[in-house]
């Protein structure tokens, strides 16, 4: 018999491809003063949110409503997968772009990283986490972006991994393990710098587990800090639990959307999930603190100041995860939040007391919240086997998919998603790692609607609105051009006039939009980028575009040279 | 339903006997190709240092990995031989930490692969060429274990399935 071929070592997937290899320094100096002051350099989007605040707001003016319909795309990159990966069927492409000095740092789903040429959208390294097949994803295999600083790129992977990366090569510089798979947990969101750590927190609600927000050291991947969202037995709060049995050690709470910070209070704002089972509420008895809640709490040591819950005793799965959004007005620190219920809270972020209270979208059945925060329980799944409906639907008059706020125009921009349910309650044993929901859920497929709706923060009043026949479910944009940017599940992108709702521009990107745009600008040329690939928990938000075309394309928009 | 075949099967006898009847178990006999993952199952090898190592082959003509299978005691960093005794050229994809590592495999070819993965759970890889994939080259590593304790939940130990 002829002796074997050598066929040598296998290689880097990426070392057969375009791909550069390696990124300009550009994080090297990123440092959490810079973070601080991000809006003082508008030309990069150095967090999550663009800045601490959460407004997703960008001075930037060079497009504006005067010549957005001359927008056009500058590039484009695609990232279709290669093999079997989990969750094939629900990937999404939710994440915000960060940019620093012409780089851009993105994740995909299934644990992708890129460094991208903001410029020319050259491939400049690529990270792939191995994800095993089989984890845990309630509601697809979605990330939703970085953290950068001090060199390195933070990013977590569906097995609940939190990772440092080498800004420059795009290597593991440090990896920890955050979550038990085999519980359930997972964890999606976009890490936070604060000081010296990285801030993240859990997925895994739908699982029964039990939530938990996390810091860690940015240099050594040391953990500072768990603050647990469901305290245990004598722990403050826990008198909002069964005495008895261990629903508290099932009760969920994730934080999975990433904390917006106030650095003068130095506080986290943390949203956190809905509870365990989501809507057999008689195995939980009591309020279940922390769940479904804003958490204020001390970055230095993880330990809540104040919170506030919007939906006590939660029976819809109305998770309060989405964003707080910091503002002032008229000399108060305030914060905006729109709550799955389909209630916006306004609160004053210092001790999270109620300044108002307004409903956002047309249909709420549940029940009623009054402007005080004073709740009205109307209709929930009561009964075994009695399918009960209701506005909204478990994915929210509005889900993650983030709101905006102008500091210009003062209103709140809001992605509305106007869609109910019906769930019909069925209790079951808990067992580790099996979803835990506590009954059967058919969203609607047919009578939905959406929206792009102006609210001035200061009266509750909708100043405009702009329909669309589907909900509207991917995060908005705000600029210093007076423009909201709102990408619509059917594959437009538009540009609406930020006064008036007026739409300006539209780009069909041939896929959904489930992300969060983010915009730049270098060498004096602003551009606007937004990642496309529909999917996620759309039976949950919008089913009747459950089979809207699967795609995966970041595009990147600039005015003509 | 052909001879041997029952509507239930309740032993891995009466799987493999079914699989094998009906002609799931071969190129072109039931399907055109090759049903996923029923090929042989092995476990790793654990070196003293923790790191582990396993061959894996193609044999010939039927276009599956054998073992197609492959158990691994924990996460951690593992070396493989893959050996193509098959009489055509193929390939492999492998997940790694930090990236997918691949190799060409021409017909009667030896190469090896160096990866790092997380347990537990199993990941897909596969030969990526033409629908080799579909026809039968796709396997799975399988990593056993639990993840750190400082990962665990702090709760009691919970009933699982």
């Amino acid at each position: 018999m002829a002796e074997y071929v050598d066929a040598g070592h296998a290689v880097d997937w990426a070392s057969l491809s375009g791909v550069v290899g390696s990124a300009p320094p550009a994080v090297q100096n990123v440092t959490y003063e810079r973070i601080l002051r991000a809006r003082s350099e508008p030309q990069n989007w150095l967090t999550y949110y663009g800045a601490y605040d959460g407004q997703r707001y960008s001075p930037l003016e060079q497009i504006n409503t005067g010549n957005v319909r001359r927008l056009s795309p500058a590039w484009v990159f695609q990232c279709g997968p290669t093999g079997l990966e989990a969750g094939a069927s629900t990937y999404a492409w939710e994440a915000a772009p960060v940019v620093v000095d012409g780089v851009m740092y993105v994740t995909g789903w299934d644990g992708w990283a890129w460094a991208l040429d903001a410029v020319t959208g050259q491939e400049l390294w690529r990270y792939k986490h191995a994800t095993p097949f089989d984890t845990s994803l309630c509601c697809g295999n979605v990330n939703r972006g970085v953290a950068v600083a001090q060199g390195k790129v933070f990013v977590v992977s569906p097995n609940a991994h939190v990772l440092a990366l080498d800004a420059v090569t795009g290597k593991r510089v440090w990896d920890k393990t955050n979550g038990d798979v085999r519980a359930g947990e997972s964890a999606t969101l976009a890490p936070l710098i604060v000081k010296d750590m990285v801030i993240v927190g859990s997925s895994g609600g739908e699982f029964g587990v039990r939530g938990h927000l996390d810091a860690f050291d940015l240099e050594t991947g040391e953990r500072r800090w768990r603050t647990y969202t469901v305290p245990k037995p004598g722990e403050p709060g826990s008198e909002t639990w069964p005495a008895d049995g261990e629903a508290w050690a099932r009760g969920g709470g994730n934080p999975w959307i990433t904390p917006t910070y106030d650095p003068e209070l130095n506080l986290l704002y943390f949203g956190t999930g809905n509870p365990a089972p989501d809507f057999d509420g008689e195995v939980r008895p009591g309020d279940n603190l922390y769940t479904d809640c804003v958490v204020a709490v001390n970055p230095d040591n993880g330990q809540m100041r104040w919170h506030y819950q919007h939906n006590p005793h939660d029976l819809w799965d109305y998770d309060s995860i989405s964003e707080n959004i910091l503002f002032d007005l008229d000399g108060r620190k305030l914060m905006g939040h729109f709550n799955k219920n389909g209630y916006a809270y306004v609160l004053d972020r210092t001790d999270g007391s109620v300044v108002r209270v307004f409903p956002f979208v047309d249909r709420i059945t549940w029940g009623e919240v009054d402007p005080t925060g004073k709740i009205t329980v109307k209709v929930y799944p009561d009964k075994e086997g009695d399918p009960v409906h209701f506005w909204p639907g478990p994915g929210g008059g509005k889900e993650w998919t983030h709101a905006a706020y102008s500091p210009r125009t003062q209103l709140f921009y809001v992605p509305v998603q106007d869609v109910g349910a019906t769930a019909t309650r069925r209790r079951r044993e808990f067992k580790e790692s099996i979803p835990y929901w506590g009954a059967g859920v058919a969203v609607d497929s047919e009578n939905m609607a959406g929206s792009v709706s102006a609210f001035d923060p200061a009266t509750g009043r909708e100043v405009w609105r702009w329909r669309n026949e589907v909900p509207m479910c991917a995060s908005v944009l705000a600029t210093g051009g007076d423009l909201v940017f709102a990408g619509e599940p059917s594959g437009e992108f538009n540009a609406l006039n930020a006064r008036t709702g007026e739409l300006l521009w539209r780009f069909q990107c041939g896929s959904g939009h489930h992300s969060s745009p983010t915009t730049y600008s270098v060498g004096g040329r602003q551009y606007i980028a937004v990642p496309t690939g529909w999917g996620g928990w759309i039976e949950g938000f919008a089913p009747g575009m459950l089979a809207g075309t699967h795609g995966a394309a970041l595009f990147v928009f600039a005015l003509p040279e | 339903m052909g001879p041997g075949v029952k509507s239930m099967t309740s032993t891995a006898d009466e799987r493999s006997a079914a699989l094998s009847d009906i002609g799931l178990d071969r190129q072109n006999g039931a399907t055109l190709g090759r049903l996923l993952a029923n090929g042989n199952i092995a476990r790793a090898e654990e070196l003293p240092d923790g790191r582990m190592r396993a061959t894996i082959r193609i044999k010939p003509d039927e276009l599956i990995w054998d073992p197609s299978v492959l158990v691994l005691p924990h996460g951690g960093d593992l070396d493989l031989e893959l050996v193509n005794d098959d009489l055509n050229t193929h390939c492999a994809l492998l997940p790694s930490n930090g990236d997918s590592q691949f190799i060409w495999l021409v017909n009667h070819s030896r190469g090896t692969a160096s990866l790092n993965l997380d347990g537990p759970g199993y990941y897909w890889f596969g030969s990526p060429t033409g629908n080799d994939e579909g026809r039968g080259l796709t396997g799975a590593i399988v990593v056993l274990g639990e993840v750190p304790p400082e990962a665990r939940l702090d709760r009691p130990a919970q009933p699982r399935p």
